[in-house]
């Protein structure tokens, strides 16, 4: 292609100049950046250290309050809007400060310049100002504003500032998802309850909308954030056509109630917590919805409600048709109400499903020695394979064998030597002999063990009671460990 | 005889006019990237302003996650990475590290290390594994388990853990790197943000070389002192920070590193698995997700975010280097044979009509014509085919275009994370920006080739790379 050459030099020449020219442009960029970020933040520093004890010791009471705000008032710069949020929200405040943070960023007029902001109104940078710094760029570039919009959503959502709730709903209708997703994280630190429903609205709108610009994940977190009392605003959706819908609200319950739960170790769904009205819904509806999920969220609700109705609804739901509403229904009656219903609940220990069987070891566990009994009791009697092997599995998870084994010592054997001797029929050994191991200044644990499981044919068991046959220092033990090893064969030699 | 000639004259004149489109089609994408990333990522790094960390802490609606370890003859950092892990700041996280059949002392660290006991747990192979010897726990410790089993590479490892694993999402992770101690979340955030099912998400992978290393944390960062790892410093920056944010924003991802990455268990169980016919198991696996979406007709959604950290070794040396670029070089391969279906495809969209066919003209195909341009040009320079100005300015074009890239992606790191506080560090990014493509490129080129030759002798075989063990 001789036609081209001379051409195609010249683009190539050309091509190649433009290439250095960027890298030098690049790296000048690069030095630039360097130089004046290194400025930027050796103002910001020099702030820091100059108004930062003052932030302190307003927050602690150590300064007076009026004094304090006046210092903070002569801050005079370019970036004074800047070192104002670095300063007062560059920490996470503690409770006990969030009052006189937001009297603070009220006073400083931080909050007046947020909500503007939130609302769109942001003052126009000059291009200087643009080119000089990112906060600029920001203010300057209308694209960039939802930038700016969402960092004030966020500010206001910081110092929970009550008055601006029906700002951040009126971003919740933004078209920016960033701002939606702050208005939402904002509205859930407020938990102001007038707020609630147009949360609610949202999840109706994330559920079912067809292009949902909030992930469910997101305003399913805000509203557990709400107090309990806020639930009641959700019993219509609970009733909604939606399966769906139903689902997420009654899920919202649940975490709820299992938060509130948490903090309160009486807690029950009295009637001041929960009207009637819902907990009836609960009980003769939701426990009976089609969807299957709903069914199956609606039982940790259930378990609290003080009403005869619930054990019975809840058993029903063991004996669910789905496998996870059955495992609600178990892990729901992990609670002490319950204690008296463990034989029951031992029916679900021969669950089709292994993550029921799994769930209904553990609700049984939560029981303490009583439910221990039940568990041991089934392992003894039982000859469903997956129900032992999952009672075996439980056992060895929750740590349980070394004190079986330290009680079969002392007791000599009974059932624990019984069950201990189950799991070695079941070649769960490896936990036994590690604990075996472990105790070798314990000579009566390992004498107790040869005696009681020395002859036992699992292979695991007779290598190491030829070990101990072997090698063991104290004569006496080593002697057990011979006399068992007489007669026996493992089973994996058989 | 004069056809032969012409043939062959023929054949080189299409071979350069290769060698030129290779050139045009990479560097213009190259430079789409960075361009795009570059406004991407400056903007993101301002929407970690609002990035609502604590609430995803706080929430009981954060999913709980599953941290796998593969661990193949560890013994040096095993105990290290793991109490690293296992203080990641996470609301509900569990680890599971699989022994893959250590010839080493790995498992008896763990267990002195963390009084981990012998259990014979249950175990439900969704995936097929090789045999599975114990379980290893500590019930004091319930969010640690030990997997024991028989060698069968990474990829049986990590089906394993996924198998024992009881969460929703997982997180791959290489038994040598350190997450920074929020990493996880900040991994997190989109999956939990995203209106669309997130099937794997995927963080930066940063060079440990040269950083200081205390109690399982990186306390200072700074550049490696070789000059091998202070380019793959480059490279790293390169191939995270705009590659794969490109990639990411235009919807065309193929690569989450398995080093670093969460994925949704039960999609990963539906699509099969990590493959074992691959040597890059983690881009088979994303390719195959891609793959199981369009047959299934699932809207999901694959993330990449540049500010989860997690530090990680790269080679040290040069036949390190070698078997580390060959093996991606060779699995890249494999991965675009095994899912050449898709290519050209409209029913895999962006995936299989322009991210599958760039991969496989440029990072793949591309090594061969790079590395037999070096031989073939001289050639027709000699044989008067190509005027040597022209050839030499072609070159110089490329260096400085290379350069451009990667001192792209030095800049981009500038503007928005700035790892490397120390002065000197930028000037030495910088300087190894710039000369990357003279001498290292070429150098990593002729691995890559390599690969390209396994591939087409039929080698499987994986190249085990060992580490110093900065970790530790």
């Amino acid at each position: 292609m001789p036609f081209l050459i001379e051409n195609a030099t010249l683009v190539i020449f050309a091509l190649f100049v433009l290439a250095l020219l960027g890298n030098i442009f690049l790296i000048g960029i690069v030095f630039l950046r360097r130089h004046r970020r290194g400025k930027f933040f050796r103002r910001i520093d020099a702030m820091r250290t100059r108004y930062g004890p003052v932030v302190v010791g307003l927050l602690s009471g150590s300064i007076a309050y009026a004094q304090g705000l006046q210092e903070l008032r002569e801050i005079c710069c370019p970036d004074r809007m800047f070192i104002l949020e670095q300063l007062c929200l560059g920490k996470k405040p503690l409770p006990a400060e969030e009052p006189i943070l937001r009297r603070l960023c009220e006073d400083l007029g931080l909050v007046k310049v947020w909500q503007q902001r939130l609302m769109g109104q942001i003052d126009q940078a000059s291009l200087r100002e643009a080119l000089m710094n990112p906060q600029g760029l920001l203010r300057r570039v209308k694209l960039l504003h939802f930038l700016i919009r969402s960092k004030s959503a966020e500010n206001l959502g910081l110092i929970r500032h009550e008055a601006s709730w029906p700002l951040l709903v009126k971003a919740l209708e933004d078209p920016n998802p960033d701002l939606q997703v702050v208005a939402v994280r904002a509205l859930a630190a407020i938990q102001h309850p007038g707020s609630f429903p147009a949360l609610v609205e949202q999840l109706h709108k994330a559920v079912v909308g067809a292009a949902p610009v909030l992930s469910v994940r997101t305003i399913k977190s805000a509203l557990v954030n709400f107090p309990l009392q806020c639930a009641q605003e959700l019993q219509p959706t609970l009733l909604h056509a939606n399966p769906r819908i139903r689902f997420f609200a009654t899920d919202i319950i649940r975490e709820m109630v299992e938060r509130e739960a948490e903090a309160n170790p009486d807690f029950c769904l009295d009637s001041k917590r929960m009207n009637d009205s819902m907990a009836e819904t609960f009980l003769t509806r939701l426990s009976r919805d089609t969807n299957p999920d709903v069914r199956a969220r609606a039982a940790p609700v259930i378990a609290y409600l003080p009403d005869r109705r619930a054990a019975t609804t809840l058993f029903a739901l063991l004996e669910d048709p789905a496998w996870f509403v059955r495992l609600h229904a178990a892990r729901s009656l992990a609670k002490p109400r319950f204690f008296s219903y463990a034989a029951r609940i031992s029916r679900a220990l021969t669950d089709a499903d292994w993550r029921v069987r799994e769930t209904a070891v553990r609700t049984l566990r939560t029981f303490g020695p009583a439910g221990l009994d039940v568990l041991t009791e089934h392992f003894l009697l039982t000859e469903d394979r997956y129900s032992l092997e999952q009672i075996a599995d439980e056992f060895q998870r929750a740590g349980l064998v070394p004190d079986l084994l330290a009680r079969c010592v002392q007791n000599g054997g009974g059932r624990d030597a019984e069950l201990l001797r189950h799991l070695a029929e079941m070649g769960k050994t490896s936990y036994m002999i590690a604990v075996v191991e472990n105790g070798k200044g314990n000579g009566d644990l390992r004498k107790k063990f040869l005696q009681q499981f020395g002859r036992c044919p699992d292979p695991q068991i007779h290598q190491w009671v030829k070990k101990v046959a072997a090698g063991e220092p104290d004569l006496s033990v080593r002697a057990l460990a011979q006399k068992a090893l007489d007669g026996v064969q493992p089973a994996g030699e058989r | 005889m004069e056809f032969w000639w012409q043939v062959f004259i023929h054949g080189m004149n299409m071979f350069n006019l290769l060698i030129v489109s290779y050139f045009f089609i990479g560097n213009g994408v190259y430079t789409l990237l960075m361009v795009l990333s570059l406004a991407a990522v400056w903007v993101y790094n301002r929407r970690l302003d609002y990035q609502g960390l604590d609430e995803i802490r706080e929430s009981p609606v954060t999913p709980p996650v599953t941290i796998v370890i593969p661990a193949w003859n560890e013994e040096q950092i095993i105990v290290e990475t793991t109490t690293s892990i296992l203080q990641t700041d996470y609301p509900s996280l569990e680890v599971v590290v699989v022994d893959d059949g250590s010839s080493d002392a790995t498992l008896t660290r763990l267990i002195e290390h963390f009084h981990l006991v012998k259990m014979d747990l249950i175990y439900r192979p969704h995936i097929p594994t090789k045999t599975v010897r114990g379980f290893y726990m500590n019930p004091d410790l319930p969010s640690l388990l030990v997997v024991s089993k028989d060698n069968g590479g990474k990829p049986d490892a990590l089906n394993a853990g996924i198998n024992v694993c009881r969460t929703p999402y997982f997180c791959t992770l290489d038994s040598d790197s350190i997450l920074e101690r929020d990493a996880l979340l900040r991994l997190m955030r989109p999956v939990i943000s995203s209106p669309v099912n997130t099937v794997a998400s995927g963080g930066i992978v940063r060079v440990l070389n040269g950083c200081e290393v205390r109690d399982g944390r990186v306390t200072k960062v700074a550049l490696p002192k070789s000059r091998l790892e202070q380019f793959q410093v480059v490279e790293y920056l390169r191939s995270f920070l705009f590659g794969r944010t490109g990639w990411d924003l235009l919807g065309g991802t193929l690569i989450v590193s398995g080093a670093f990455a969460v994925f949704h268990r039960e999609t990963v169980i539906e699509a099969g698995g990590f493959a074992h016919d691959t040597v890059t198991e983690d881009m088979d696996l994303v390719v195959q997700l891609h793959h199981w979406a369009a047959k299934n007709r699932r809207c999901i959604q694959m993330s990449f975010t540049s500010d989860p950290v997690c530090w990680t070794e790269c080679p040290a040396t040069l036949k390190m280097l070698g078997k580390q670029r060959r093996r991606w070089q060779l699995g890249l391969c494999q991965t675009l044979l095994k899912h050449c279906e898709m290519l050209f495809n409209r029913k895999y969209g962006l995936v299989g009509n322009f991210s599958l066919p760039f991969h496989l003209y440029v990072e793949a195909l591309g090594a061969v014509v790079e590395f037999l341009g070096y031989f073939m040009v001289p050639l027709a320079i000699i044989l008067g085919m190509v005027p040597a100005m022209l050839y030499l300015l072609f070159v110089l074009l490329s260096l400085a275009y290379g350069g451009l890239l990667s001192i792209g992606a030095v800049l981009l790191e500038e503007l928005t994370y700035r790892r490397y506080p120390q002065p000197r560090d930028l000037v030495k990014l910088l300087w190894f920006a710039f000369i990357e493509n003279i001498g290292y490129r070429q150098l990593v080129l002729y691995y890559r080739f390599e690969g390209v030759v396994r591939f087409l002798a039929g080698s499987r075989h994986w190249e085990k790379v060992t580490h110093i063990g900065i970790a530790s």
